[in-house]
């Protein structure tokens, strides 16, 4: 391994900073007391933080965990749309009511939409988008339905037996 | 929390031409490659490092790593942050005629963007060289806080919220 002097020799620091970060020191005392020292840093930079950027902080986390959840292959019944909804709702410390009255939608139905009892309609999606200022897309939001229903598809055998009966020919191959 | 690969675009330099790249998990089989090519990686002994959270950027058409990255996951919450252990582009792609541009800041943002998705607000932080601090500061963006340890000035590179959005935003 190429020493940090040899490193310098040939390239600028502009240039190993602009590619290299070097390991902070491997002896564990050493270490220990950087990173509390570093503890007090943040402690000071919590204290001063505005609440506009922690609430930005909160909901960039939201986003990320989605957009990272709709690329994931797998599916979690536990992370529908609702629930994500409801995430949105909460980090934003307001009340269902509240919320529904700021898109102008009925506290039941919104209620209906989180608990699983019913799917939004797209005029609610396009009102979210609206809501966050475009933060939360409503192509985002459209997809967590299509994740949904491409599991619903996947799993739902009763529908395939029942719908059985209703067609009379089929390709009599498959690829 | 669900991992998923983070596709990204590294601008070649020779050609002008953006090129497809992803930031995904370093596998067992990925550091046997590593071993196998350090004169590509030669800084840093990156097998030391498999137990590690590692990552590799690698090109989608012919799935080159032309960087790596090792994180900590500081959430103890007195500390609630991403720490940047070790960074590092391949050999070809450091300093004057280097083939790709933004290595080191695709893999700086996402550090930041993972900082934001486990609930540490956006904090990444590294300990730099001395003369390695200004530059940290105007390339990327980082805030110098420094500190004293051992009776010595030492410090620390740091994003918060603003920085590591402002890093996603340029880098990702």
């Amino acid at each position: 391994m190429k020493s940090k002097k040899e490193t310098e020799k040939k390239h600028t620091p502009k240039e190993i900073a602009e590619s290299i970060v070097f390991p902070m020191s491997a002896d564990a005392n050493e270490r220990k007391e950087m990173i509390s020292a570093f503890s007090e840093i943040r402690k000071r930079y919590k204290e001063q933080q505005s609440e506009e950027s922690k609430l930005i902080a909160n909901l960039l986390q939201l986003r990320f965990l989605i957009e990272d959840y709709l690329k994931a292959n797998s599916f979690n019944k536990e992370l529908y749309f609702g629930y994500f909804l409801k995430e949105y709702i909460v980090r934003l410390e307001k009340k269902n009511k509240q919320f529904a009255n700021e898109i102008d939608v009925d506290p039941t139905e919104l209620s209906q939409i989180i608990n699983r009892h019913r799917k939004p309609t797209d005029k609610i999606i396009y009102r979210l988008e609206l809501h966050s200022n475009r933060n939360f897309p409503a192509v985002m939001w459209f997809k967590l339905l299509e994740k949904e229903r491409e599991y619903e598809l996947m799993h739902n055998s009763a529908i395939i037996e029942s719908e059985k009966k209703y067609v009379k020919e089929h390709l009599p191959f498959s690829f | 929390m669900i991992d998923a690969p983070l596709n990204v675009r590294l601008k070649n330099l020779k050609t002008g031409e953006l090129v497809e790249a992803v930031i995904e998990p370093v596998v067992v089989k990925d550091f046997t490659l590593i071993k196998k090519s350090k004169d590509r990686f030669d800084k840093f002994d990156w097998s030391k490092y498999k137990k590690k959270e590692v990552y590799k950027l690698r090109l989608k058409e012919d799935d080159l790593i032309v960087g790596l990255l090792c994180l900590i996951d500081h959430d103890d919450p007195g500390v609630d942050a991403i720490e940047i252990e070790l960074l590092e582009a391949s050999i070809e792609n450091i300093g004057k005629g280097k083939t790709y541009d933004q290595i080191g800041g695709c893999l700086i943002a996402f550090a930041c963007r993972e900082s934001f998705k486990r609930g540490h607000g956006g904090c990444v932080f590294l300990t730099p060289k001395t003369s390695l601090i200004n530059h940290y500061a105007s390339k990327y963006g980082f805030k110098y806080e420094p500190i004293r340890t051992h009776g010595r000035p030492n410090g620390f590179m740091v994003h918060y919220e603003e920085g590591a959005r402002k890093m996603i935003t340029d880098f990702l």
